[in-house]
């Protein structure tokens, strides 16, 4: 049976579409930008989304019930925060002693 | 363009300044502090994310999940690619200050307008 292509490309499409811009890759954008590791920034997003693809993929449709996903968002609500926190002192602390 | 040098100045507490790595660590972050970190961060706030939905539906449609699954993964490669390599543009395009700043109450509203959102959708146990 042929590889499919359409369907490989529509899911491609769409995906990426829907990614293009979306929060999750804003905080990538935000996290590589101010990391000394892009590297270790483009491999723990990749596997992060591919684990979450995966996951979402297995589960099918009950992945709600499963997994009680507003929780979890909260959850990365306060990881953003922390991030954000954690940047915006540093640049305040930077700015009174300017780095050479 | 050869590759730029990484400047190593670290500031006074020994931290390399740009360098977000995570919570509070005070030497360099480790390549590990980093991936953990990152990976945490976007997997939670992937879950429930419409990209899942996306997938869902279209592996349920298809009765082939193993290539939505693969074209998925493509994608997300992709962009998170694309997000990795925007964010080292304007790190070269941005003084390192500036770019903290502004990464960080973008950092700060997504944050926000992720906890809304999940708080907006939490089932009402009535």
């Amino acid at each position: 049976m042929a590889l499919p292509l359409g369907l490989l490309a529509s899911t491609f499409a769409t995906v990426f579409l829907a990614e293009l811009g979306d929060k999750t890759q804003l905080a990538i954008v935000t996290i590589s930008g101010t990391s000394s590791r892009p590297g270790a920034v483009f491999a723990g997003s990749a596997t992060a989304l591919v684990l979450a693809s995966l996951v979402g993929a297995a589960a099918g449709g009950s992945l709600s019930s499963l997994i009680p996903t507003n929780l979890l968002q909260l959850a990365a609500a306060v990881g953003f925060l922390l991030i954000g926190m954690q940047l915006i002192i540093r640049s305040l602390a930077s700015t009174e002693t300017p780095s050479e | 363009m050869s590759d730029q040098q990484e400047p190593a100045s670290t500031d006074a507490t020994g931290n390399t300044p740009g360098d977000t790595s995570g919570l509070g660590s005070s030497a360099a972050a480790s390549w590990g502090a980093v991936f953990v970190t990152t990976a945490t961060t976007v997997f939670l706030a992937e879950l429930g994310d419409k990209t899942q939905l996306a997938a869902l539906l279209l592996s349920a449609q298809s009765g082939q999940p193993l290539v939505v699954f693969a074209g998925a993964s493509l994608a997300l490669i992709c962009s998170s690619l694309v997000g990795v390599v925007l964010g080292r543009w304007l790190a070269r395009l941005l003084a390192p200050e500036l770019l903290e700043r502004l990464a960080g109450i973008l950092m700060v509203v997504l944050g926000l307008w992720l906890g809304r959102q999940a708080i907006l959708t939490l089932p009402n146990f009535s």
